[in-house]
């Protein structure tokens, strides 16, 4: 079932500029991403788009623009459950030994208490990112042990724990074979389609969303402008929702 | 002759393993977190402290508590603003011992002295210090209990930690003074120079036979603390330097755990080559 959709957009970015230093990156990007629908984000290297990415997660400041979560600023946002991250999967290649179960878990973190007790709805909903993402037989796995692919899907599973609303996922298929991209396709599509979640899907390789995407932007010369259509899949509600 | 029976034995073996059991639980962060030096850093920068404290005439563990929680607000600041670079950090370290040496000396300090707060002298320890130690570490297992699952989410990934609503300025501040509380819990028994291994070497030995975060912490302690117990019998019997051995003992560890983690591979691919 679908949940019902919030008037405001999940992700909006209005007339946003970002610069490192005297470097301009971005130059007023505006574009939005309402619950269920999948946007994705092109570009070649240095583009800007990691940079877009970070904007929206608040991890860097727009030097002009406004960037609002769920209607609010970021300034005064502080639903950060609504929100899942997944990065690159070279961002955490641990040192120590980690198993799966335990990266996961630490989507929970901000929200944990004394002894890393859960609430019951929070066993609940590991199970089901653990087995909609199809970890269940890798639980106690270390995760230096799994493939490209079985790893990344242990970093949206952790994005996925709290249940979130907007799920912003950066070069999601880099270094990922044939099967684990079809895994993930599928569970991308359950999560916008089913779940009614926004995604917004930060990547230079097109294949990964092809069919998935509502809108394809593409982010050139720190600009955006709508990319490919071919490789969309048309706007949201088009499809069998 | 039991050496436990005798009572400087006895405090050296409270201080000494359990600062060696709870050093290993903050190192696994700052070792995830590729910042296996900062624990030496540290050190360096608490000998400042102890030389003014004993410049002034106060307790030594007071001035290596205020200098190393000044040095750890210091640079966490600093690495927030850009600016703690190699060089940056290095000024602040090498500051340290030269200002420690430099009021150490101004005061009168005998080298005796100044060599155990290096090197440590866990055989000279009095009751009422090692009571000083066992509080400083068990105040640091207390906040690794708290924050364990929020240190565990820094330490996999700190941008991923902040998104998903982690204050983590604030639990990086924390780490680094869980850090500054080690070196100096640790500093009269194993010595500011050679705390800094007891957080990272049995880590290290640790990650090669645990197979999750919480084993390897759970290992790596008792690692700690078992070396910490061989270090001084081989001090007793063998009349060595007790932290040296105590940290050579650590190391003998990892080498072993890295032999044997080589072996159960090596088995384990002929065992598949073999069908």
């Amino acid at each position: 079932m679908v949940a019902p959709r919030s008037v405001a957009p999940a992700l909006e970015l209005v007339a946003v500029s970002f610069a490192y230093g005297r470097v301009p990156v971005l130059r007023e990007v505006s574009l939005s991403v309402a619950e269920g629908e999948f946007l994705a984000v092109v570009g070649g290297n240095g583009s800007g788009k990691t940079t877009l990415m970070k904007l929206s997660l608040s991890l860097l400041r727009p030097t002009a623009g406004h960037v609002r979560l769920f209607g609010s600023d970021l300034d005064g946002f502080r639903r950060w459950d609504k929100v899942g991250y997944v990065p690159q999967r070279a961002v955490t290649a641990p040192t120590l030994p980690v198993s799966v179960d335990e990266v996961v878990t630490s989507g929970l973190a901000a929200r944990a208490r004394l002894f890393n007790r859960r609430r019951c709805e929070e066993a609940e909903r590991i199970e089901h990112v653990v087995e909609l993402l199809g970890l269940v037989g890798h639980r106690r796995s270390r995760m230096a042990e799994l493939s490209g692919g079985q790893q990344q899907r242990a970093l949206i599973a952790r994005a996925l724990v709290t249940a979130p609303r907007l799920l912003i996922m950066d070069e999601p298929t880099a270094g990922v074979d044939a099967d684990a991209r079809g895994v993930l396709r599928g569970s991308l599509e359950h999560l916008v389609s089913v779940e009614g979640m926004a995604v917004v899907y930060v990547s230079h390789d097109p294949e990964g969303f092809a069919g998935l995407a509502h809108r394809v932007v593409e982010i050139e010369g720190g600009r955006a402008h709508a990319g490919d259509r071919s490789a969309a899949r048309g706007p949201a509600g088009a499809d069998a929702r | 002759m039991n050496p436990f029976e005798l009572e400087f034995m006895q405090r050296a073996f409270v201080a000494t393993a359990v600062i060696a059991a709870v050093a290993p639980l903050v190192g696994s962060f700052i070792v995830q977190r590729g910042q296996s030096l900062v624990g030496d850093g540290m050190g360096h920068v608490a000998f400042a402290g102890v030389g003014l404290a004993l410049l002034i005439g106060t307790d030594p563990v007071v001035g290596a508590l205020a200098f190393t929680a000044l040095a750890g607000v210091l640079l966490v600041r600093m690495g927030r603003a850009g600016l703690a670079g190699d060089l940056a950090i290095a000024l602040i370290f090498y500051g340290g011992i030269a200002v420690g040496y430099l009021f150490s000396a101004r005061a009168g300090a005998g080298q005796t002295r100044l060599v155990g707060l290096l090197f440590g002298s866990p055989l000279n320890l009095t009751w009422p210090e090692v009571g000083v130690i066992v509080a400083l570490a068990l105040a640091v297992v207390v906040v690794t209990v708290v924050l364990y699952p929020k240190l565990v989410a820094l330490a996999l990934d700190e941008q991923a930690a902040r998104v998903a609503g982690v204050a983590t300025d604030r639990l990086v501040m924390a780490l680094t003074l869980m850090v500054a509380l080690v070196v100096v819990a640790g500093m009269s028994s194993i010595g500011l120079l050679l705390i800094s291994a007891m957080m990272v070497v049995p880590v290290a030995a640790a990650a090669q036979v645990a197979s999750s975060y919480r084993s390897t912490l759970l290992l790596a302690s008792a690692i700690g603390a078992t070396s910490a117990a061989a270090g001084l019998l081989a001090s007793f019997y063998g009349d060595y330097a007790p932290a040296s051995a105590i940290v050579l003992i650590a190391i003998a560890c990892y080498l072993a755990a890295t032999g044997w983690r080589s072996l159960v591979r090596r088995i384990s691919s002929t065992a598949v080559a073999g069908g």
